[in-house]
């Protein structure tokens, strides 16, 4: 190449560096002025309208029996779902990622659904199903079991709702390891649990990890199909969200923001957490 | 162990993997599966370890049937083609998996799996990686380590799948000759998967020569090599020219062969010459290039413009040589071997090789 051409294309790939930069600050531009207005601006908004009248009135409107109770409804809610979600988000997943069997594809597409359909639609298809009007309504009146309007409603929209985080967050990281591993703890002598537990599951705790988090999150924060099978009984049937909305709907703004804030909380704690899992995970697989 | 494999079949949907196949390997043997790729010798591998099922068929361990019997129940050492050692463990960890895992009656003390770990490792040269991850590890010591923790269990049966596939050239000769000698010591039934006939020819007592997941032949590799029981066994076991069948009177003559007829010539065996002599086959050098000791030499022949391939020792090239590009040469076929439809036509062996059998 001549040097005069060498030049030029030089120039031109120094332009072409120039204008890439340009590029790359703008998008970077409209990334952070949309996170600021439509993520942090909410926060910080939450905090201060929470606090607005002074800790003391924060405090209170978090330990009152309603708010305490509607506390414990959402961490039974959770501690129910979760590891529900996660011992049939582990099944499901080895199932689809490790053996070959007909209707495969239908069952992916089945866990699926909860994020396909509306909440509200999930919500009402348990009230179809379990409300006194409903397909087994009658049978659990007369066992005097209360599904709807109760606990047990909430907690299995609930289940519904979040079943599909741990199987798509697994079936990726399974396929990808494929059962060779597996195979050689067999050959080794281990029986099934110890292959699970010494091999299976060390090499997608991370990833399980993740789903749970994740699983967690959206089962304290669902507020959809649980607003609609829970009758919104005070004291009773309230989880978080909801009683966020009631509180907000009798113009107590003060309280609904303390709670609320709590809520935002929660998404924070589990944003850290994700991202060091992440960290975690992305630092095994360069390894 | 001694293993016995009486007409094992195995489908993969409607795909017959392994068809019928019948195998008998003594105690301590140390067999190749050699085949092309598809030929079913991973399958057979993995039936034999118990990782599938077979649709039909039997297998004997040591003539107790073990047809039905559980991976665990066996107690086969595997080594899978990538090794899969456990990514999340130590290689002391690795080694160790297989002692760990027994019920607690039967597990060695703490004490006892160290040191039998340090054995292992000092077997497969490898003492000072005790404390490392598999992925800090080169390949070759990958595959060393995947075999010590195999060997962990005391297997009376080693499987190996491709055990030196993905390995440089000479990595793989160094472990070959490792392979070897530690099957000489331990004495262990060996089976490896291969498709380098080259590996099997070197390593193995006895060859099963696989296609389309059938069994070809079997035999060692001098029998096979020798004498080939078909035309794809000659052709699987190292270079070969092929000779087609043309318009003929005779069966043979010189390097002509009858209709229904293939012979195959193997490049050492084509004798060049620089004079014409009875039954030789003008030719014309196209091109030549030496590897190693050896020197290779395409020709051409003149009747049909086809491609043969003749090897000389350096020595023998040296002694009749140089050839150019155009020189015109003479070619003998008195080696020629001869199929008809596929099977070997008996008295186109050579008869000295007939003899060493
Ligand atoms: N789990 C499976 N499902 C469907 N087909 C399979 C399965 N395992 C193997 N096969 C098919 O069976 C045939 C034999 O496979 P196998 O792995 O035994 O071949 P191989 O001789 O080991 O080949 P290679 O040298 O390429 O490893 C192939 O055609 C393969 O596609
Ligand atoms: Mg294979």
């Amino acid at each position: 190449m001549s040097a005069k051409k060498y030049e030029e294309r030089n120039e031109k790939s120094r332009e072409g560096r120039r204008s890439h930069l340009l590029r790359k600050w703008m998008l970077i531009g409209v990334a952070l002025t949309f996170l600021g207005l439509f993520i942090f601006l909410p926060l910080i908004v939450v905090f201060s309208e929470a606090t607005s009248k002074g800790f003391e009135l924060y405090l209170l409107a978090l330990t009152e029996p309603d708010a305490l109770s509607a506390i414990k409804l959402t961490l039974i809610t959770a501690a129910i779902a979760v590891p529900l979600n996660t011992v049939f988000g582990v099944l499901a997943a080895w199932a689809i990622a490790k053996f070959e069997f007909k209707g495969k594809n239908i069952l992916i597409t089945l866990i699926d659904i909860p994020f396909a359909v509306s909440p509200v639609i999930a919500g009402l298809v348990f009230v179809l199903l379990f409300g006194s009007q409903g397909l087994l309504g009658p049978f659990l009146e007369a066992n005097n079991i209360k599904v709807i309007f109760g606990i047990p409603g909430i907690v299995l929209a609930t289940v519904f709702i979040t079943f599909p985080f741990v199987v798509r967050e697994l079936i990726p990281i399974m396929q990808e390891q494929g059962t060779d591993e597996e195979e050689a703890a067999l050959t080794l002598g281990a029986n099934g649990w110890q292959m699970f537990f010494r091999v299976t599951l060390p090499n997608i705790k991370w990833g399980l990890l993740y789903g749970m988090i994740l699983c967690n999150a959206r089962a304290m924060g669902e507020f959809g199909a649980v607003s609609v099978v829970s009758g919104h009984i005070r004291g009773l049937t309230n989880t978080l969200p909801l009683h966020v909305e009631i509180l907000y709907n009798e113009y107590n703004f003060t309280a609904a923001f303390a709670v609320a804030s709590l809520l935002a909380l929660l998404a924070l704690v589990t944003l850290v957490i994700k991202s060091f899992v992440e960290w975690r995970s992305e630092k095994l697989r360069s390894e | 162990m001694g293993i016995s494999i009486n007409g094992v079949s195995k489908k993969f949907h409607s795909f017959q993997a392994v068809d019928q196949i019948n195998l008998t390997i003594p105690t301590g043997d140390f067999v190749a599966l050699l085949g092309p790729s598809g030929s079913g010798k991973t399958t057979l591998l993995r039936l034999i370890a118990g990782l599938e099922l077979p649709n039909s068929g039997q297998i004997l361990f040591n003539d107790l049937d073990y047809t039905n019997k559980n991976v665990k129940e066996r107690k086969v050492g595997f080594v899978f083609q990538h090794y899969a050692l456990f990514k999340h463990m130590t290689i002391f960890e690795n080694i160790a998996f297989g002692l760990k895992v027994r019920p607690r009656k039967f597990r060695p003390s703490k004490q006892e799996i160290k040191k039998k770990v340090y054995e292992l490792l000092e077997l497969v040269q490898l003492k000072e990686v005790a404390n490392r991850y598999p992925s800090q590890l080169s390949g070759g010591q990958r595959q060393r380590i995947a075999l010590a923790r195999a060997l962990a269990v005391d297997p009376e049966v080693l499987l190996l799948d491709e055990p030196f596939g993905a390995l440089d050239a000479k990595v793989r000769q160094e472990l070959r000759i490792w392979l070897r000698e530690l099957h000489q010591k331990m004495n262990i039934t060996t089976i490896f998967v291969t498709h380098d006939q080259e590996e099997a020819l070197e390593m193995a007592d006895t060859i099963v020569v696989m296609n389309q997941g059938k069994v070809e032949q079997i035999g060692t590799p001098q029998q096979v090599y020798d004498r080939p029981k078909n035309a794809f066994v000659y052709s699987f076991l190292g270079r070969v020219n092929e000779f087609r069948g043309e318009a003929l009177g005779t069966v043979k003559d010189g390097c002509h062969l009858s209709d229904n007829y293939v012979g195959y010539l193997r490049p050492h065996e084509v004798h060049l010459s620089t004079i014409a002599s009875d039954n030789s086959l003008p030719v014309e050098v196209f091109h030549v290039h030496s590897v190693g000791a050896s020197v290779r030499i395409e020709i051409k022949r003149l009747d049909n413009d086809t491609l043969i391939e003749a090897e000389l020792s350096a020595d023998e090239y040296r002694r009749i040589g140089p050839f150019y590009k155009g020189d015109r040469l003479y070619a003998n076929c008195d080696s020629i071997v001869v199929f008809q439809h596929q099977h070997i036509l008996e008295d186109s062996l050579p008869k000295t090789v007939a003899s060493t059998i």
